[in-house]
């Protein structure tokens, strides 16, 4: 019933990412084409046009959003796989929980550092 | 209380590379995997890139960012965001199967039959035909933008 639940949340997560990220690439990866339709993203890794953004509270916000969705789809993903290999009950948990670790440390750090960098 | 135990995967981890007569399907699926986890290495960098490197100031982003420019890291981005293309939307060719969409009614089994298979293989197609015009467009973006 539990997996069953993370499942769920696998595929829900699957959509949001597919829905924000697309965004992301289209904006990183795409300027030649943007900038054919009128669309000027300047120079998207500069400091400059970095920290612009990195200024406002709706892009801080939406990747802090990005980071917990990504960050739960990608561990629950690899705790998919290893578990895949039926190791013992044990080893479950201790996969678990290094993995669930590893994303709190994760997150904390990870959305820190944006809601720094709002006053920067 | 006494735990139903999960059937024992005895091939292992060979066994998502090869467990028997292989469709089109099975290899997606590897791929998927294989993508999945390739997306899940460069996340991590991604994220030490843009946190570690990137709260130091603008001197360490610029030199990270001068390092990042090479067209060795180029290529990589460049199959990274083919990976994710490709993982988007098989993903979600998974997601609409699992809740039971492109596959038709179901129908009584009277010849001539008419398998799930044989309904989703051209979504499948659809699918990868996608995959290749996004890739595409993505090349031609990468090779204009400059490396």
């Amino acid at each position: 019933m539990r997996n069953t639940y993370l499942r769920l949340l696998q595929l829900v997560t699957g959509i949001l990412i597919a829905v924000l990220l697309g965004v992301h690439m289209v904006l990183m990866h795409l300027d030649a084409i943007l900038g054919f339709f009128g669309v000027d993203v300047k120079d998207v890794t500069s400091w400059g046009s970095m920290i612009e953004r990195a200024r406002q509270g709706i892009w801080a916000g939406l990747y802090i959003a990005l980071l917990a969705v990504v960050l739960y789809h990608a561990l629950n993903g690899l705790r998919n796989v290893i578990l895949e290999l039926t190791p013992s009950a044990r080893t479950e948990r201790v996969v678990t929980w290094a993995i669930v670790a590893f994303g709190i440390v994760a997150f904390v750090w990870c959305s820190y550092v944006p809601i720094a960098l709002l006053s920067a | 209380m006494r735990q139903i135990q999960p059937r024992r995967n005895y091939l292992g981890a060979v066994g998502w590379l090869w467990a028997g007569n292989y469709k089109l399907e099975r290899y997606l699926y590897i791929l998927h995997r294989i993508t999945g986890l390739g997306i899940l290495l460069f996340l991590l960098l991604h994220l030490m890139m843009t946190t570690v490197f990137r709260i130091q100031g603008q001197d360490v982003w610029e030199t990270t960012m001068s390092i990042l420019h090479n067209p060795w890291f180029k290529i990589g981005e460049y199959l990274v965001v083919i990976a994710f293309v490709y993982h988007a939307l098989n993903g979600l060719r998974l997601i609409l199967q699992e809740l039971g969409f492109l596959m038709g009614r179901p129908i009584p089994p009277i010849y001539p039959y008419r398998d799930s298979l044989r309904k989703k293989r051209p979504w499948t197609i659809a699918m990868i035909a996608v995959v290749v015009i996004l890739a595409l467009v993505f090349f031609y973006d990468f090779i204009i933008g400059g490396w």
